[in-house]
């Protein structure tokens, strides 16, 4: 392997102007670390250096890197004596919570139905369906300020004509429906992006299972838990798992929905967002890197127990 | 390949690496031509100066400004954190009232702006006053720190009432007859129709123009050393008398969001009657609801006691100079000449409705001249009437937490308020929570203040 790499005919080598036999020549010993080496050097610098630099930094309050006064673990002991942190991560909890009930069988349900051949223009409902995914959060975040707007918005001219609910509505200035408001658009934006893993894993499962199941009397609830279930089991954890985390990364779509704020008593600040505004509103980045950390190690606990719970690791779900 | 040991792939990879190296080293690096690079965040303000910096550079030859439209938000987290990471920052740049505080943390050796206090304070050229008393002083307040003034006002920003003056003149409302806040809220009750018409634009979730009234009457966010009094008497005052404003079954006021498509057809609608004018919004209504013409009108603010001001302040705008400025006194001289070059205060006033803060400027003929959009009102002459009794704003490295906070006091208290009732419980009970919650939020902003270890 390593002559082909290094590009010389066998023949040399057996000539006896290669190195000796059972010793590599120097030049190959280094070959692979030098192809990987851009790529680790990159890393380094831009990923490893970071990290470790934001670890130190979580134990300083800092004011750029003019200003820098060690204290501990007072980052730490402060962010979780902080309301708005609680706040935060509860805001955070709730929105993965619903993202994940709602989004997980929304998309699977979207992806069954347009699974079907008999479904004219399914085609086009799969692009329907994904093309919010192209938008970005920005652009939906402003889209959907101006479609939950009170007394002239869209959803509430609709609702109101619909269900009589009051036009005067204020989903994005009262708390109580900020979580609703961003849960909701998230729906809108995320579900038809799901709904693609599912529609590809649902394709690959084996239609000979189908067959046999019918001809064993099997009917379609069963089939779908007997056959497509186990079938899109990997698929589902996946989707699971970046669902989840992708939920306790959400900032843009609030921020922007909400005016670049954190909405009506912090409804929609998620940790996320505590961590930009005391990093790069208040200028603290050793607070702000203590946030990132305590985010990282608690989206890292969620995942482990999510794999554990899905039998990931056991390779249950293959 | 017979030289080189790693195979044709290593060596076509390490060909590419030094051809794309040579390409780019051999490309000139881009040079930054401009003797001065000037950011504004403000559509109005870039359209203004790019037309008079032509004459700076002819008045100051081989001098060259690079003025730049940066967003709001961008440019706030771009100075941030350019001079915390002692990054390249433009010579000069205005930065919004409500995040010009953040620029304040950390020792004042670090604070990356020029203390302009020296320049404000010293003898004008020719003779002329010093800056300081050409000004209105209470604009000083927000760009004040530990005795150091680090910004120039751009503004004053006095504030008035905007009104539907064809619907009060329909229903028979002297508007010169309101005086007090009690005489509004009285004529509001008679206007306001629920769910249809409000008598003012107010928010039940949002400070922003509870702030104002809060500064009318003499409080604020904290005081001019820094200190937290969100929660003071005055607070806790004006928070008992706006809440049943907005929320309760006897409410005046409501908010469908302050700009764009949405409020401006609240405008149209009659939605709201009255609005919060400082004078730049004044050109912003006639700019987006121009079709109301003669249709609107402007009041002062009411009195909130007797020998009180008549205005209050919304918004505003600093100037401010980098130390990393290589050209501190042309810097200086170019925002002089922005400030107080009489040849274009009346076109910009007549682009903008901003009333500048520098006071012989207001002789000028543009400042009173009548308004057409505005029913024909003087409306320069009544904001210079209520200019000099702005009062003071003093912010702090906190200042967002601290609005945001105090919003969410008001939240509280509204939410209390719907749900127990103001009559049923009685004044004292009520006052009792808003005392209570204003501190709780104070105490949130004062230990975020106290982390600050410099």
């Amino acid at each position: 392997m390593s002559n082909i790499l290094a590009g010389r005919p066998a023949a040399q080598a057996a000539s006896g102007s290669g190195p000796r036999p059972g010793r590599r020549p120097l030049s190959d010993k280094a070959t692979p670390y030098l192809f990987v080496s851009p790529f680790m050097i990159l890393f380094a610098v831009f990923g490893v250096w970071p990290i470790i630099r934001s670890l130190i930094l979580a134990f300083y309050a800092t004011n750029g890197p003019k200003s820098q006064v060690f204290v501990g673990l007072k980052n730490f002991e402060f962010l979780f004596a902080d309301p708005d942190f609680h706040t935060a991560v509860w805001n955070t909890l709730v929105f993965a919570f619903w993202s994940v009930v709602l989004q997980i069988p929304f998309a699977l349900g979207l992806a069954i139905l347009l699974n079907q051949r008999w479904l004219p223009g399914r085609t086009f409902l799969r692009l329907a369906f994904f093309s919010p995914n192209l938008l970005g959060q920005v652009f939906v975040g402003v889209l959907f300020s101006v479609l939950l707007a009170p007394q002239y918005g869209l959803l509430n001219k609709a609702l109101h004509a619909l269900i009589g609910l009051p036009l005067d509505t204020k989903w994005l200035s009262n708390p109580a429906l900020v979580m609703p408001a961003i849960v909701l658009t998230s729906l809108w934006l995320y579900v038809g992006f799901n709904m693609i893993y599912f529609l590809a894993a649902l394709q690959a499962v084996d239609k000979e299972l189908y067959e046999a199941a019918m001809i064993d009397g099997a009917g379609p609830w069963r089939q779908f838990l007997a056959v497509t279930l186990p079938g899109i089991r990997p698929v589902a954890t996946f989707v699971l798992v970046t669902t989840t985390i992708g939920s306790f990364q959400l900032f843009e779509l609030p921020y922007t929905m909400l005016s670049n704020s954190a909405g009506p008593n912090n409804a929609g600040l998620t940790v996320v967002m505590y961590l930009y505004n005391n990093g790069f509103v208040t200028g603290d980045l050793g607070y702000a890197s203590a946030v990132g950390w305590t985010l990282a190690i608690g989206v890292l606990l969620i995942s482990l127990v999510q794999m554990r719970v899905t039998g990931v690791w056991k390779g249950e779900a293959k | 390949m017979r030289y080189f040991p790693f195979g044709r792939a290593a060596f076509s990879i390490l060909m590419l690496a030094v051809a794309s190296g040579a390409w780019l080293s051999l490309q000139p690096a881009p040079k930054h031509h401009a003797t001065l690079t000037y950011w504004t965040y403000a559509n109005t303000h870039y359209n203004s100066y790019k037309k008079v910096i032509p004459e700076f550079e002819r008045q100051n030859p081989g001098v060259t400004v690079d003025l730049e439209l940066v967003s709001l938000n961008a440019l706030s987290s771009r100075m941030q954190a350019a001079m915390l990471a002692d990054l390249d920052v433009p010579d000069i740049f205005e930065m919004e009232i409500g995040q010009s505080g953040t620029l304040f943390r950390g020792p004042t050796k670090d604070i990356g702006l020029v203390d302009l206090g020296p320049r404000i304070h010293a003898p004008g050229p020719d003779g002329a006053p010093p800056l300081w008393d050409r000004m209105v002083h209470a604009r000083f307040s927000p760009y004040t720190n530990r005795g150091h003034i680090y910004g120039l006002p751009h503004d004053v920003h006095a504030v008035q009432l905007a009104y539907r003056r064809d619907i009060f003149e329909k229903a028979g409302v002297d508007v010169s007859q309101i005086k007090t806040w009690d005489d509004f809220v009285k004529v509001g009750r008679k206007m306001t129709i629920p769910n249809k018409r409000y008598m003012m634009e107010m928010s039940d979730s949002d400070a922003t123009v509870l702030e104002p009234l809060l500064f009318q009457r003499g409080g604020g966010y904290f005081d001019e050393n820094g200190r937290v009094i969100m929660d003071n008497e005055i607070a806790v005052q004006t928070m008992c008398w706006y809440v049943p404003l907005v929320a309760g079954p006897h409410k005046i006021a409501s908010n469908v969001g302050y700009f764009g498509q949405v409020q401006t057809k609240a405008v149209e609608d009659g939605y709201m009657l009255c609005y919060i004018c400082p004078d730049w919004r004044s050109k912003t209504f006639e700019n987006d609801v121009s079709h109301m013409k003669g249709k609107m009108g402007l009041m002062p603010v009411p009195l909130a006691a007797p020998n009180g001001p008549q205005t209050t302040t919304w918004g505003g705008t600093m100037v401010g100079l980098t130390k990393h400025n290589n050209h501190q006194d042309l810097a200086w001289k170019l925002a002089m000449f922005l400030l107080l070059d009489k040849t274009q205060v009346a076109e910009r006033y007549r682009a903008t409705n901003i009333l500048p803060p520098v006071k012989d400027l207001w002789a000028d003929p543009a400042f009173h001249e009548r308004s057409a959009y505005w029913s024909n009102e003087k409306t320069g002459e009544s904001y210079i009437r209520l200019a000099p009794e702005v009062p003071p704003h003093y912010s702090s490295p906190v200042i967002q937490t601290a609005t945001d906070k105090f919003s969410q006091a008001l939240i509280d208290c509204v939410h209390y308020y719907n749900v127990h009732g103001y009559v049923d419980h009685g004044d004292a009970q009520f006052e009792s929570y808003v005392r209570s919650r204003l501190k709780l939020r104070a105490d949130q902003v004062r230990a975020m203040a106290g982390r600050n270890p410099y």
